[in-house]
Protein backbone atom coordinates (compact mmCIF):
# COMPACT_ATOMS: atom_id res chain seq x y z
CA UNK A 1 0.00 0.00 0.00
CA UNK A 2 1.43 3.67 -0.94
CA UNK A 3 1.04 6.83 0.55
CA UNK A 4 -1.18 8.00 -2.03
CA UNK A 5 -3.70 5.37 -1.36
CA UNK A 6 -3.52 5.65 2.57
CA UNK A 7 -3.73 9.41 2.10
CA UNK A 8 -7.21 8.64 0.23
CA UNK A 9 -8.53 5.49 1.57
CA UNK A 10 -7.23 2.62 -0.30
CA UNK A 11 -8.77 4.25 -3.61
CA UNK A 12 -7.45 1.85 -6.28
CA UNK A 13 -7.98 4.16 -9.22
CA UNK A 14 -4.86 6.47 -8.38
CA UNK A 15 -1.93 5.89 -10.24
CA UNK A 16 0.97 4.27 -8.11
CA UNK A 17 4.78 5.53 -8.46
CA UNK A 18 5.89 5.37 -11.99
CA UNK A 19 2.26 5.72 -13.32
CA UNK A 20 1.81 8.56 -15.67
CA UNK A 21 -1.44 10.92 -16.33
CA UNK A 22 -2.21 12.72 -19.61
CA UNK A 23 -2.26 16.45 -19.93
CA UNK A 24 -5.40 17.78 -18.75
CA UNK A 25 -5.55 15.17 -16.25
CA UNK A 26 -4.72 15.81 -12.08
CA UNK A 27 -1.88 13.31 -11.26
CA UNK A 28 -3.39 13.34 -7.71
CA UNK A 29 -0.15 10.75 -6.74
CA UNK A 30 2.05 14.00 -7.64
CA UNK A 31 -0.50 16.43 -5.37
CA UNK A 32 -0.35 13.99 -2.61
CA UNK A 33 3.28 13.95 -3.07
CA UNK A 34 3.59 17.52 -2.25
CA UNK A 35 1.54 17.54 0.49
CA UNK A 36 3.75 14.58 1.67
CA UNK A 37 6.79 16.53 1.67
CA UNK A 38 4.94 19.12 3.38
CA UNK A 39 4.20 16.75 6.26
CA UNK A 40 7.40 15.65 6.45
CA UNK A 41 9.64 18.35 5.90
CA UNK A 42 12.07 19.13 9.16
CA UNK A 43 12.62 22.90 9.66
CA UNK A 44 16.06 23.92 10.45
CA UNK A 45 16.38 25.68 13.56
CA UNK A 46 18.74 28.85 14.04
CA UNK A 47 21.57 27.08 14.82
CA UNK A 48 21.52 25.27 11.92
CA UNK A 49 20.63 27.88 9.31
CA UNK A 50 23.34 29.81 10.70
CA UNK A 51 25.36 27.29 10.49
CA UNK A 52 24.44 26.60 6.65
CA UNK A 53 25.18 29.99 5.73
CA UNK A 54 28.94 30.39 7.55
CA UNK A 55 30.00 26.80 5.72
CA UNK A 56 27.77 27.18 2.64
CA UNK A 57 26.55 23.58 2.77
CA UNK A 58 23.53 22.70 4.59
CA UNK A 59 24.84 19.18 4.21
CA UNK A 60 27.37 20.14 6.73
CA UNK A 61 25.14 22.18 8.69
CA UNK A 62 23.06 19.12 9.70
CA UNK A 63 25.86 17.12 9.94
CA UNK A 64 27.55 19.49 13.09
CA UNK A 65 23.56 20.02 14.26
CA UNK A 66 23.45 16.31 14.61
CA UNK A 67 27.19 15.18 15.86
CA UNK A 68 25.59 15.45 19.31
CA UNK A 69 22.44 13.08 19.33
CA UNK A 70 25.06 10.64 17.14
CA UNK A 71 28.02 10.78 20.24
CA UNK A 72 25.44 11.01 23.34
CA UNK A 73 27.43 8.50 25.09
CA UNK A 74 31.00 10.27 25.27
CA UNK A 75 29.01 13.46 25.58
CA UNK A 76 28.15 11.39 28.96
CA UNK A 77 31.14 10.05 29.43
CA UNK A 78 32.96 13.80 29.35
CA UNK A 79 30.50 15.25 31.73
CA UNK A 80 30.71 12.78 34.30
CA UNK A 81 34.56 13.38 33.95
CA UNK A 82 34.56 16.74 34.19
CA UNK A 83 32.33 17.02 36.70
CA UNK A 84 34.51 14.46 38.92
CA UNK A 85 37.45 16.63 37.99
CA UNK A 86 35.44 19.84 39.00
CA UNK A 87 34.92 18.07 42.98
CA UNK A 88 38.46 16.71 43.00
CA UNK A 89 39.75 19.99 42.13
CA UNK A 90 38.08 21.95 45.25
CA UNK A 91 38.96 19.37 47.33
CA UNK A 92 42.61 18.95 46.67
CA UNK A 93 43.78 22.37 44.86
CA UNK A 94 45.28 20.58 41.54
CA UNK A 95 43.77 21.22 38.49
CA UNK A 96 42.29 17.89 37.29
CA UNK A 97 39.95 19.37 35.01
CA UNK A 98 42.81 20.84 33.52
CA UNK A 99 44.90 17.65 33.84
CA UNK A 100 42.33 15.75 32.14
CA UNK A 101 40.11 17.50 29.24
CA UNK A 102 42.65 16.45 27.09
CA UNK A 103 42.46 12.77 27.37
CA UNK A 104 38.95 13.13 26.93
CA UNK A 105 39.13 15.11 24.09
CA UNK A 106 41.81 12.15 22.58
CA UNK A 107 39.14 9.78 23.51
CA UNK A 108 36.03 12.19 21.87
CA UNK A 109 37.88 12.59 18.45
CA UNK A 110 39.26 9.20 18.02
CA UNK A 111 35.58 7.35 18.53
CA UNK A 112 33.96 10.39 16.51
CA UNK A 113 35.00 8.87 13.25
CA UNK A 114 36.07 5.70 11.32
CA UNK A 115 34.72 2.13 10.00
CA UNK A 116 32.84 0.50 12.83
CA UNK A 117 32.37 4.01 14.93
CA UNK A 118 29.72 6.03 12.37
CA UNK A 119 27.53 3.70 11.08
CA UNK A 120 26.91 5.21 7.74
CA UNK A 121 30.67 5.88 7.55
CA UNK A 122 30.61 3.62 4.15
CA UNK A 123 27.86 5.58 3.03
CA UNK A 124 29.50 9.00 3.66
CA UNK A 125 32.54 7.82 1.27
CA UNK A 126 30.09 8.06 -1.40
CA UNK A 127 28.99 11.78 -1.03
CA UNK A 128 29.71 14.65 -2.42
CA UNK A 129 30.15 16.67 0.96
CA UNK A 130 33.48 15.01 1.92
CA UNK A 131 33.80 13.01 4.71
CA UNK A 132 36.65 14.48 5.44
CA UNK A 133 34.82 18.08 5.68
CA UNK A 134 32.24 15.88 8.23
CA UNK A 135 34.90 14.92 10.39
CA UNK A 136 36.31 18.52 10.73
CA UNK A 137 32.84 19.25 11.67
CA UNK A 138 32.40 16.56 14.30
CA UNK A 139 35.81 18.00 15.45
CA UNK A 140 34.64 21.18 16.07
CA UNK A 141 31.84 20.05 17.99
CA UNK A 142 33.90 17.84 20.03
CA UNK A 143 36.15 20.81 20.90
CA UNK A 144 32.91 23.31 21.30
CA UNK A 145 31.25 21.03 23.57
CA UNK A 146 34.21 20.54 25.74
CA UNK A 147 35.31 23.98 26.11
CA UNK A 148 31.91 24.65 27.04
CA UNK A 149 31.65 21.69 29.59
CA UNK A 150 35.11 23.10 31.10
CA UNK A 151 34.15 26.35 31.30
CA UNK A 152 31.18 25.14 33.22
CA UNK A 153 33.43 23.41 35.00
CA UNK A 154 36.11 25.18 35.83
CA UNK A 155 33.71 28.19 37.22
CA UNK A 156 33.74 26.66 40.43
CA UNK A 157 37.36 27.05 40.82
CA UNK A 158 37.09 31.16 40.16
CA UNK A 159 39.53 31.04 37.34
CA UNK A 160 37.38 29.74 34.21
CA UNK A 161 39.06 31.78 31.73
CA UNK A 162 42.64 31.04 32.65
CA UNK A 163 41.77 27.49 33.20
CA UNK A 164 39.45 26.84 29.88
CA UNK A 165 42.23 28.67 27.69
CA UNK A 166 45.03 27.14 29.46
CA UNK A 167 43.74 23.55 28.68
CA UNK A 168 42.48 24.42 24.97
CA UNK A 169 45.86 24.36 23.38
CA UNK A 170 46.92 21.16 24.57
CA UNK A 171 43.43 19.54 24.01
CA UNK A 172 44.01 20.22 20.54
CA UNK A 173 47.21 18.84 19.89
CA UNK A 174 46.01 16.16 21.66
CA UNK A 175 42.87 15.50 19.72
CA UNK A 176 44.84 16.25 16.91
CA UNK A 177 47.48 13.18 17.88
CA UNK A 178 44.50 11.32 18.42
CA UNK A 179 42.75 11.80 14.88
CA UNK A 180 46.06 11.39 12.97
CA UNK A 181 46.57 8.00 14.41
CA UNK A 182 42.76 6.81 14.32
CA UNK A 183 42.63 7.03 10.96
CA UNK A 184 45.98 6.37 9.69
CA UNK A 185 45.84 2.93 11.39
CA UNK A 186 41.70 3.10 10.56
CA UNK A 187 41.78 1.90 14.62
CA UNK A 188 39.83 4.41 16.97
CA UNK A 189 41.19 2.40 19.94
CA UNK A 190 44.54 2.86 18.55
CA UNK A 191 43.76 6.42 18.17
CA UNK A 192 42.34 6.44 21.50
CA UNK A 193 45.58 5.07 23.10
CA UNK A 194 48.13 7.06 21.31
CA UNK A 195 46.16 10.31 22.61
CA UNK A 196 46.07 9.01 26.09
CA UNK A 197 50.00 7.90 25.94
CA UNK A 198 51.22 10.90 25.05
CA UNK A 199 49.28 13.18 26.79
CA UNK A 200 50.29 11.05 30.20
CA UNK A 201 53.82 10.52 29.07
CA UNK A 202 53.74 14.78 28.60
CA UNK A 203 51.99 15.34 32.16
CA UNK A 204 54.47 12.36 33.38
CA UNK A 205 57.49 13.83 32.45
CA UNK A 206 56.75 17.89 33.44
CA UNK A 207 55.75 16.34 36.68
CA UNK A 208 59.31 14.82 36.88
CA UNK A 209 61.65 18.00 35.30
CA UNK A 210 59.29 20.66 37.68
CA UNK A 211 57.85 18.33 40.66
CA UNK A 212 54.57 19.81 39.81
CA UNK A 213 51.87 17.65 38.03
CA UNK A 214 50.15 20.84 36.84
CA UNK A 215 52.91 22.55 34.72
CA UNK A 216 51.60 20.56 31.59
CA UNK A 217 48.69 23.28 31.62
CA UNK A 218 49.92 26.27 32.68
CA UNK A 219 53.27 26.25 31.29
CA UNK A 220 53.48 29.25 28.87
CA UNK A 221 56.47 27.53 27.32
CA UNK A 222 54.55 24.28 26.55
CA UNK A 223 52.04 26.12 24.25
CA UNK A 224 54.47 26.66 21.11
CA UNK A 225 54.92 22.68 20.73
CA UNK A 226 51.68 21.68 21.41
CA UNK A 227 50.60 23.60 18.53
CA UNK A 228 53.30 22.19 16.19
CA UNK A 229 51.87 18.76 17.24
CA UNK A 230 48.31 19.76 16.36
CA UNK A 231 49.55 21.07 12.93
CA UNK A 232 51.12 17.57 12.09
CA UNK A 233 48.62 15.69 13.24
CA UNK A 234 46.28 17.81 11.37
CA UNK A 235 48.03 17.32 8.51
CA UNK A 236 48.70 13.96 9.05
CA UNK A 237 44.85 13.05 9.18
CA UNK A 238 44.71 14.95 6.15
CA UNK A 239 46.78 13.04 4.15
CA UNK A 240 45.49 9.82 5.67
CA UNK A 241 42.25 10.39 4.18
CA UNK A 242 43.07 11.57 0.87
CA UNK A 243 41.66 9.73 -1.62
CA UNK A 244 45.42 8.47 -3.99
CA UNK A 245 45.33 8.86 -7.73
CA UNK A 246 44.36 5.09 -8.36
CA UNK A 247 43.91 5.28 -12.34
CA UNK A 248 46.37 4.91 -14.57
CA UNK B 1 5.94 5.27 -20.54
CA UNK B 2 3.54 7.71 -21.67
CA UNK B 3 4.33 11.44 -20.85
CA UNK B 4 7.86 10.40 -19.33
CA UNK B 5 10.33 13.14 -19.44
CA UNK B 6 13.34 11.49 -20.13
CA UNK B 7 15.15 9.95 -23.37
CA UNK B 8 17.09 7.18 -23.91
CA UNK B 9 20.86 7.85 -23.72
CA UNK B 10 23.43 6.15 -25.73
CA UNK B 11 26.04 7.11 -23.41
CA UNK B 12 28.69 4.42 -21.46
CA UNK B 13 27.87 5.59 -17.80
CA UNK B 14 30.43 2.82 -16.34
CA UNK B 15 33.96 2.32 -18.31
CA UNK B 16 35.87 -0.21 -16.60
CA UNK B 17 39.48 -1.44 -18.18
CA UNK B 18 42.03 -3.99 -16.26
CA UNK B 19 40.82 -2.94 -12.89
CA UNK B 20 42.62 -4.99 -10.02
CA UNK B 21 42.16 -4.48 -6.56
CA UNK B 22 44.20 -5.70 -3.53
CA UNK B 23 43.73 -5.97 0.45
CA UNK B 24 47.52 -6.62 1.24
CA UNK B 25 48.05 -10.19 0.13
CA UNK B 26 44.21 -10.83 -0.93
CA UNK B 27 43.89 -9.70 -5.10
CA UNK B 28 39.79 -9.00 -4.78
CA UNK B 29 39.33 -8.15 -7.96
CA UNK B 30 41.98 -9.67 -11.52
CA UNK B 31 41.91 -7.63 -13.87
CA UNK B 32 37.83 -6.84 -14.95
CA UNK B 33 37.12 -4.90 -18.08
CA UNK B 34 33.54 -3.60 -18.52
CA UNK B 35 31.12 -1.14 -20.26
CA UNK B 36 27.39 -0.56 -19.28
CA UNK B 37 25.07 2.33 -20.17
CA UNK B 38 21.30 3.01 -19.41
CA UNK B 39 19.89 -0.56 -18.06
CA UNK B 40 19.47 -3.01 -15.35
CA UNK B 41 22.75 -4.67 -14.99
CA UNK B 42 23.28 -7.93 -12.63
CA UNK B 43 26.68 -8.83 -11.08
CA UNK B 44 26.22 -12.08 -10.17
CA UNK B 45 28.85 -14.71 -8.26
CA UNK B 46 29.29 -16.51 -5.36
CA UNK B 47 30.32 -14.99 -2.26
CA UNK B 48 33.98 -13.74 -2.00
CA UNK B 49 33.82 -13.25 -5.92
CA UNK B 50 35.04 -9.59 -5.69
CA UNK B 51 31.45 -7.94 -6.50
CA UNK B 52 31.26 -6.12 -3.62
CA UNK B 53 34.89 -4.84 -4.10
CA UNK B 54 34.11 -3.99 -7.60
CA UNK B 55 30.92 -2.07 -6.57
CA UNK B 56 32.82 -0.05 -3.92
CA UNK B 57 35.57 1.18 -7.22
CA UNK B 58 32.56 2.28 -8.68
CA UNK B 59 30.83 4.03 -5.93
CA UNK B 60 34.20 6.25 -5.42
CA UNK B 61 34.76 4.29 -1.64
CA UNK B 62 37.93 2.69 -2.86
CA UNK B 63 40.37 3.54 -5.71
CA UNK B 64 41.66 1.11 -7.28
CA UNK B 65 45.39 -0.73 -7.07
CA UNK B 66 45.61 -0.60 -10.88
CA UNK B 67 43.58 0.29 -14.09
CA UNK B 68 41.49 2.72 -15.66
CA UNK B 69 37.35 3.74 -14.01
CA UNK B 70 35.31 6.29 -15.65
CA UNK B 71 31.78 6.79 -14.49
CA UNK B 72 29.61 8.87 -16.02
CA UNK B 73 31.96 10.00 -18.56
CA UNK B 74 34.75 11.66 -15.49
CA UNK B 75 38.06 10.03 -13.85
CA UNK B 76 36.77 10.02 -10.50
CA UNK B 77 40.47 10.25 -9.19
CA UNK B 78 39.99 13.78 -9.30
CA UNK B 79 38.28 15.76 -6.69
CA UNK B 80 36.29 17.54 -8.82
CA UNK B 81 35.23 15.35 -11.12
CA UNK B 82 34.66 12.72 -8.17
CA UNK B 83 32.38 15.36 -6.52
CA UNK B 84 30.35 15.74 -9.32
CA UNK B 85 30.03 11.83 -10.30
CA UNK B 86 28.72 11.59 -6.30
CA UNK B 87 26.36 14.33 -6.46
CA UNK B 88 24.37 11.81 -9.62
CA UNK B 89 25.40 8.63 -7.67
CA UNK B 90 23.02 6.44 -5.24
CA UNK B 91 24.80 3.88 -3.93
CA UNK B 92 23.44 1.13 -1.12
CA UNK B 93 26.06 -0.61 0.65
CA UNK B 94 26.34 -4.32 1.55
CA UNK B 95 25.62 -3.01 5.46
CA UNK B 96 23.82 -0.34 5.77
CA UNK B 97 24.23 1.45 8.77
CA UNK B 98 21.83 3.42 10.10
CA UNK B 99 21.31 6.44 12.94
CA UNK B 100 18.90 4.43 15.13
CA UNK B 101 17.61 7.78 16.22
CA UNK B 102 16.82 9.14 13.26
CA UNK B 103 13.55 9.07 11.61
CA UNK B 104 13.18 7.28 7.81
CA UNK B 105 12.26 11.01 6.58
CA UNK B 106 15.36 12.59 8.36
CA UNK B 107 17.72 9.88 7.53
CA UNK B 108 16.66 9.82 3.36
CA UNK B 109 16.97 13.72 4.11
CA UNK B 110 20.58 13.92 5.77
CA UNK B 111 22.05 12.02 3.21
CA UNK B 112 19.77 13.93 0.28
CA UNK B 113 21.67 17.27 1.81
CA UNK B 114 25.14 15.54 1.62
CA UNK B 115 24.65 14.79 -2.06
CA UNK B 116 24.34 18.50 -2.31
CA UNK B 117 20.76 18.18 -3.61
CA UNK B 118 19.53 21.86 -3.78
CA UNK B 119 18.13 22.52 -0.53
CA UNK B 120 14.73 23.89 -2.21
CA UNK B 121 14.35 20.34 -3.98
CA UNK B 122 14.91 17.89 -0.67
CA UNK B 123 11.63 17.59 0.95
CA UNK B 124 10.11 16.89 -2.46
CA UNK B 125 12.36 14.46 -3.51
CA UNK B 126 12.56 12.55 -0.07
CA UNK B 127 8.98 12.37 0.01
CA UNK B 128 9.32 10.45 -3.66
CA UNK B 129 11.84 8.57 -2.45
CA UNK B 130 10.28 7.10 0.56
CA UNK B 131 6.99 6.71 -1.46
CA UNK B 132 8.74 4.60 -4.27
CA UNK B 133 10.27 2.16 -1.99
CA UNK B 134 6.67 1.82 -0.16
CA UNK B 135 7.00 3.50 3.52
CA UNK B 136 5.36 6.40 3.65
CA UNK B 137 3.06 5.18 6.69
CA UNK B 138 6.79 4.73 8.83
CA UNK B 139 7.78 8.16 7.34
CA UNK B 140 7.87 9.78 10.84
CA UNK B 141 9.06 6.48 12.58
CA UNK B 142 12.72 5.98 14.14
CA UNK B 143 14.74 3.88 12.55
CA UNK B 144 15.44 1.58 15.71
CA UNK B 145 11.94 0.52 15.40
CA UNK B 146 12.09 -0.75 11.68
CA UNK B 147 12.07 -4.02 10.72
CA UNK B 148 15.31 -5.68 8.63
CA UNK B 149 13.33 -5.37 5.18
CA UNK B 150 12.40 -1.99 6.24
CA UNK B 151 15.72 -0.83 6.70
CA UNK B 152 16.59 -2.43 3.68
CA UNK B 153 14.19 -0.13 1.66
CA UNK B 154 15.09 3.01 3.68
CA UNK B 155 18.68 2.19 2.29
CA UNK B 156 16.84 1.97 -1.32
CA UNK B 157 15.33 5.50 -0.72
CA UNK B 158 18.51 7.30 -0.12
CA UNK B 159 19.81 5.53 -2.65
CA UNK B 160 17.85 6.96 -5.13
CA UNK B 161 16.82 10.40 -3.43
CA UNK B 162 18.68 12.43 -5.96
CA UNK B 163 17.43 10.27 -9.09
CA UNK B 164 21.11 9.18 -9.46
CA UNK B 165 21.92 8.34 -12.86
CA UNK B 166 24.25 5.74 -11.88
CA UNK B 167 23.00 3.40 -8.82
CA UNK B 168 24.53 0.62 -7.43
CA UNK B 169 22.86 -1.75 -4.88
CA UNK B 170 24.60 -4.28 -3.23
CA UNK B 171 22.36 -7.23 -2.43
CA UNK B 172 19.53 -5.03 -2.01
CA UNK B 173 17.07 -7.44 -1.68
CA UNK B 174 18.82 -9.09 1.33
CA UNK B 175 15.71 -9.25 3.88
CA UNK B 176 13.05 -8.42 1.62
CA UNK B 177 9.97 -10.50 1.76
CA UNK B 178 8.62 -12.16 -1.81
CA UNK B 179 5.92 -9.65 -1.98
CA UNK B 180 8.59 -6.69 -1.66
CA UNK B 181 10.99 -8.63 -3.71
CA UNK B 182 8.42 -8.72 -7.19
CA UNK B 183 7.71 -4.82 -6.44
CA UNK B 184 11.36 -3.95 -5.89
CA UNK B 185 12.23 -5.46 -9.12
CA UNK B 186 9.37 -3.34 -10.66
CA UNK B 187 11.33 -0.47 -9.32
CA UNK B 188 14.58 -1.82 -11.01
CA UNK B 189 13.12 -1.81 -14.43
CA UNK B 190 11.83 1.51 -13.80
CA UNK B 191 14.69 3.39 -12.47
CA UNK B 192 16.17 1.53 -15.57
CA UNK B 193 14.96 3.28 -17.86
CA UNK B 194 16.82 6.05 -17.22
CA UNK B 195 19.74 5.37 -15.37
CA UNK B 196 22.56 2.88 -15.22
CA UNK B 197 21.33 0.32 -11.98
CA UNK B 198 23.98 -2.27 -11.14
CA UNK B 199 23.12 -4.40 -8.59
CA UNK B 200 25.32 -7.20 -7.01
CA UNK B 201 23.75 -10.15 -6.15
CA UNK B 202 24.08 -14.20 -5.41
CA UNK B 203 19.65 -14.21 -6.01
CA UNK B 204 19.45 -15.56 -9.75
CA UNK B 205 16.11 -15.07 -9.94
CA UNK B 206 16.66 -10.79 -9.65
CA UNK B 207 18.91 -10.70 -12.39
CA UNK B 208 16.04 -13.25 -14.34
CA UNK B 209 13.24 -11.15 -13.40
CA UNK B 210 15.09 -7.52 -13.53
CA UNK B 211 17.94 -7.36 -15.31
CA UNK B 212 18.47 -6.54 -19.08
CA UNK B 213 22.62 -7.37 -19.37
CA UNK B 214 24.55 -9.58 -16.58
CA UNK B 215 27.99 -10.27 -15.72
CA UNK B 216 29.33 -13.41 -13.53
CA UNK B 217 31.87 -12.75 -11.49
CA UNK B 218 34.33 -15.48 -10.00
CA UNK B 219 38.03 -15.36 -8.13
CA UNK B 220 37.95 -11.52 -8.78
CA UNK B 221 37.38 -12.03 -12.51
CA UNK B 222 34.10 -11.83 -14.66
CA UNK B 223 33.90 -15.54 -16.42
CA UNK B 224 30.62 -14.24 -18.46
CA UNK B 225 29.60 -11.42 -19.73
CA UNK B 226 25.59 -11.32 -21.92
CA UNK B 227 22.09 -11.36 -21.35
CA UNK B 228 20.16 -13.62 -18.86
CA UNK B 229 18.79 -15.52 -21.99
CA UNK B 230 22.54 -15.96 -22.98
CA UNK B 231 23.59 -17.28 -19.59
CA UNK B 232 20.53 -19.75 -19.09
CA UNK B 233 21.66 -21.06 -22.83
CA UNK B 234 24.63 -21.83 -20.93
CA UNK B 235 23.21 -24.66 -18.89
CA UNK B 236 21.07 -26.37 -21.58
CA UNK B 237 22.46 -30.18 -22.02
CA UNK B 238 25.47 -29.72 -19.32
CA UNK B 239 23.10 -31.16 -16.50
CA UNK B 240 24.28 -28.82 -14.23
CA UNK B 241 23.11 -28.16 -10.82
CA UNK B 242 19.89 -25.78 -10.64
CA UNK B 243 16.13 -25.43 -9.86
CA UNK B 244 16.01 -23.08 -12.78
CA UNK B 245 17.43 -22.47 -16.14
CA UNK B 246 19.28 -19.39 -14.94
CA UNK B 247 20.39 -21.14 -12.22
CA UNK B 248 21.94 -23.97 -14.38
CA UNK B 249 23.29 -21.67 -16.91
CA UNK B 250 24.76 -20.00 -13.63
CA UNK B 251 26.12 -23.36 -12.23
CA UNK B 252 27.29 -24.27 -15.81
CA UNK B 253 29.79 -21.16 -16.40
CA UNK B 254 31.39 -21.29 -13.01
CA UNK B 255 31.86 -24.64 -13.17
CA UNK B 256 33.13 -24.42 -16.65
CA UNK B 257 35.67 -21.57 -14.85
CA UNK B 258 37.11 -23.07 -12.19
CA UNK B 259 37.81 -25.88 -14.40
CA UNK B 260 39.62 -23.77 -16.95
CA UNK B 261 41.50 -22.08 -13.97
CA UNK B 262 42.39 -26.09 -11.86
CA UNK B 263 44.19 -26.78 -15.64
CA UNK B 264 45.92 -23.78 -16.31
Amino acid sequence: MTFSREMTGGHDDLPGPGQDRCPGDVDLHRVWLGVAAEVWRRRPGLVERLAGRALRSPGLARALVTTPSLLLAWVIATAVVLVAGMFATLGTGTPFVALFAPAVAAAGIAYAYGPGIDPAWELSQSMAVSHRMVLLVRVLVVFALDAALGLAASAASGAAAAVTFGWLVPMTAVSALALAVATVTRSANAGAAAGLAAWAITVLSVHTASGQVATAVTSSALVLPYLAVAAAGGAIAWAATRIPKGTS
Amino acid sequence: MGCHPYSERDVMNVEISDVTRRFGRTQAVAGVTMETGPGVFGLLGPNGAGKTTLLRMMATVIPPSSGRVRLLGRDPAGYLPRREIRRRLGYLPQNLGYYPGFTVAEFVEYFALLKELPPGRVPQAVATAIDRVDLGGRARAKLRTLSGGMLRRVGIAQAIVNEPELLLLDEPTAGLDPEQRVTFRALLRDLGERATVIVSTHLVEDVGAACSAVALMDAGKIVFQGTPDELTARGEGTGAAGDAPLERGYSAVLAAARSATAAA
